[in-house]
């Protein structure tokens, strides 16, 4: 019995980790641009295909590998905001948007996968585990590439909270999310600001896809099932909420693990969603978001 | 007085597309055609929901699936005559529509896209892997088609896409109908607008809500009933999120909130995506993603608007 709790425990936590840092930088774009980037999964996916790319065909080391996906991921998502967000944003000017933003970012979701799909084909791509063994703990056992994702994501996070919180462009992201018509009073070019932060939620999400690759393989729809669940991960948190994405993401995960002593396992993913339809209709702000009035 | 010449000039269209197949009566095209006019109903369904009352919905595969469901699992099971299946499954549908309009009366904008988008997951994660009631991954096949039509292969094919086209029509005239000539259509239209300017106004903006996501379920199963008994195959990938993104991308291409914009678009989407095919499967997909994207950036009106000048 302890065996298996602790087991579902270190699954839920690990499984934790990589929701957290697709679910932070869905957050952070909904949190400073008010658009949710529904092609978020894609490219979760790219990262995925880049870590293929540099580890099986150009024979990198997976360190190298990882991280080259990443900032690949990252360099590909400063364009999202000139080419996309921006010009829609620079044509409703004040108006209100409805729902084009969010047919926006699905309509790239549709490009970019059948653009996966048609480049680089339906199949599985495989990817060699990063680190081999097993952490013997005794009543258990953890594969190191499991503890890999969430020391990675754990690190990244950490990065990224401290960039918010002392760099001068970390600032002026979180001035842009409080109030984007004081921070441009403040001289804080708007434009590039979300450029930067499209570019760091969409890099998160591509570290993601790489540090998961030896474990979900790598196919262009890979990234779908998740960004649903992270939308109801972000929900459930509070949209725009960072640390509420972060403490959303182990509950729902945890919930998962631990579900299925009670449920089969074919009904784990409903459990995402039913909790954040919960989540709407007796607490609307998340868990720690702020009251808002709708 | 503008505004009626687009508006006749898109119904016109969708005539003539309907007509076409009678000049080109090949069981190919006419089974394209009939999963087009499933698409266009599907289409200006959604429209009536999102794009004409402002409710919007990122799940309406979800409806379409379980009006599909429904038909299919009501003919094998209960040996319901196809005939009634249609408005069985278009009831079944509209009821959990008017269900799920419950927690949307609260939400707005964002949060009722991704709701709505949840609840179409949950119903394809159901779908899935219930297996005794939707016969799970494999879907729900083996079960009868309309009864009563011609028996020949090109008879058939051509009896089958003039019951659907019928009953597409039908249901898209309907759809129109009330949006433009009834309260209920003005309800609709005050509520996308402002609904607290219009519940102020003593619009019942809960009531009309429940009715708009109600019409829209029951015409999006609808078309899902229709899809069932031409397909003879249900199976869970009809409520997957590729579903509703085609179906927002017909709906933008051809014009939100008109609904015959939507079925338009969907109709030569769907033309465009199958011409395409022959280049490459997966490049109408792509084709798809561009078009919404260009669409929703420069001509956010989509062909509807781009025929008023705008």
């Amino acid at each position: 019995m302890l065996e298996s709790l602790l087991e579902f425990a270190i699954q839920g936590v690990v499984l934790g980790g990589l929701y957290a840092l697709f679910a932070v930088g869905l957050s952070l774009i909904f949190g400073v641009l008010d658009v949710i980037n529904i092609a978020h999964g894609e490219f979760f996916a790219l990262g995925g295909y880049l870590a293929f790319a540099g580890i099986v065909l150009l024979r990198w080391p997976a360190g190298a590998g990882v991280v080259a996906a990443a900032i690949g991921t990252g360099l590909l998502g400063l364009a999202v905001h000139p080419l996309l967000l921006g010009p829609l944003r620079r044509r409703l000017g004040r108006r209100p948007a409805g729902p084009l933003y969010l047919v926006l970012t699905l309509g790239l979701s549709t490009f970019l996968q059948s653009t996966l799909l048609l480049a680089a084909g339906g199949e599985y791509l495989r990817v060699p585990p990063h680190v081999r063994g097993v952490l013997d703990l005794g009543v258990t056992a953890v594969a190191y590439q499991r503890l890999l994702v969430l020391g990675a994501a754990v690190l990244a996070l950490a990065a990224l909270f401290a960039f918010l919180a002392h760099h001068r462009q970390g600032l002026a992201i979180r001035a842009v999310a409080q109030n984007p018509d004081a921070a441009q009073a403040m001289g804080i070019p708007l434009g590039r600001v979300h450029t930067l932060t499209v570019a760091l939620g969409v890099g998160l999400a591509g570290l993601g896809g790489a540090l998961m690759a030896p474990l979900f393989n790598v196919y262009p729809a890979v990234g779908f099932p998740l960004t649903i669940k992270a939308f109801a991960i972000v929900i459930v948190g509070g949209m725009g909420n960072l640390a509420g994405a972060l403490l959303a993401s182990f509950v729902v995960s945890l919930a998962e693990a631990f579900s299925v002593m009670a449920i089969p396992s074919e009904w784990q993913n409903l459990i995402a969603f039913v909790v954040m339809i919960a989540v709407l209709l007796l607490r609307p702000q998340g868990l720690l978001g702020r009251a808002v009035v709708r | 007085m503008r505004a009626r010449l687009p508006r006749a000039a898109g119904w016109t269209a969708l005539a003539a597309l309907g007509l076409l197949p009678a000049l080109l009566p090949h069981p190919f095209v006419l089974t394209l055609a009939t999963q087009a006019a499933i698409w266009a109903l599907l289409a200006a369904s959604w429209d009536l929901l999102s794009g004409y009352t402002g409710q919007i919905s990122f799940g309406h595969a979800g409806f379409f699936a379980v009006g599909a469901y429904a038909a299919a699992a009501a003919t094998k099971h209960a040996g319901l005559s196809p005939w009634l299946g249609l408005p069985f499954g278009a009831a079944v549908a509209g009821g959990l529509g008017i269900l799920a309009g419950f927690p949307a009366l609260r939400l707005r904008g964002h949060y009722l896209a991704l709701v709505t988008l949840g609840l179409a997951e949950i119903i394809r994660l159901v779908a899935q892997n219930w297996l005794e009631l939707t016969g799970g991954p494999f879907g729900i096949h083996d079960f009868a088609s309309y009864p009563g039509l011609p028996a020949g292969p090109l008879a058939l094919r051509r009896a089958r896409y003039v019951v659907t086209l019928g009953v597409a029509a039908a249901a898209v005239v309907a759809m129109a109908v009330v949006c433009t000539r009834t309260a209920a259509g003005r309800a609709f239209r005050a509520i996308r607008e402002d609904d607290v300017l219009a519940a102020s106004l003593g619009v019942n903006t809960t009531a009309y809500k429940l009715l708009a996501f109600g019409l829209s379920a029951a015409f999006g199963g609808l078309a899902g009933t229709l899809y069932a008994y031409d397909v003879q195959l249900v199976s869970p990938s009809v409520a997957s999120a590729a579903t509703t993104s085609l179906v927002i991308g017909m709906a933008v291409f051809g014009g939100l909130g008109t609904i015959w914009g939507p079925a338009l678009g969907a109709l030569l989407l769907f033309a465009v995506g199958e011409a395409l095919r022959f280049a490459g499967v997966v490049y109408n997909l792509i084709a798809v993603g561009l078009v919404i994207m260009v669409f929703v950036i420069f001509l956010p009106r989509g062909l509807a608007g781009l025929a008023r000048g705008r």
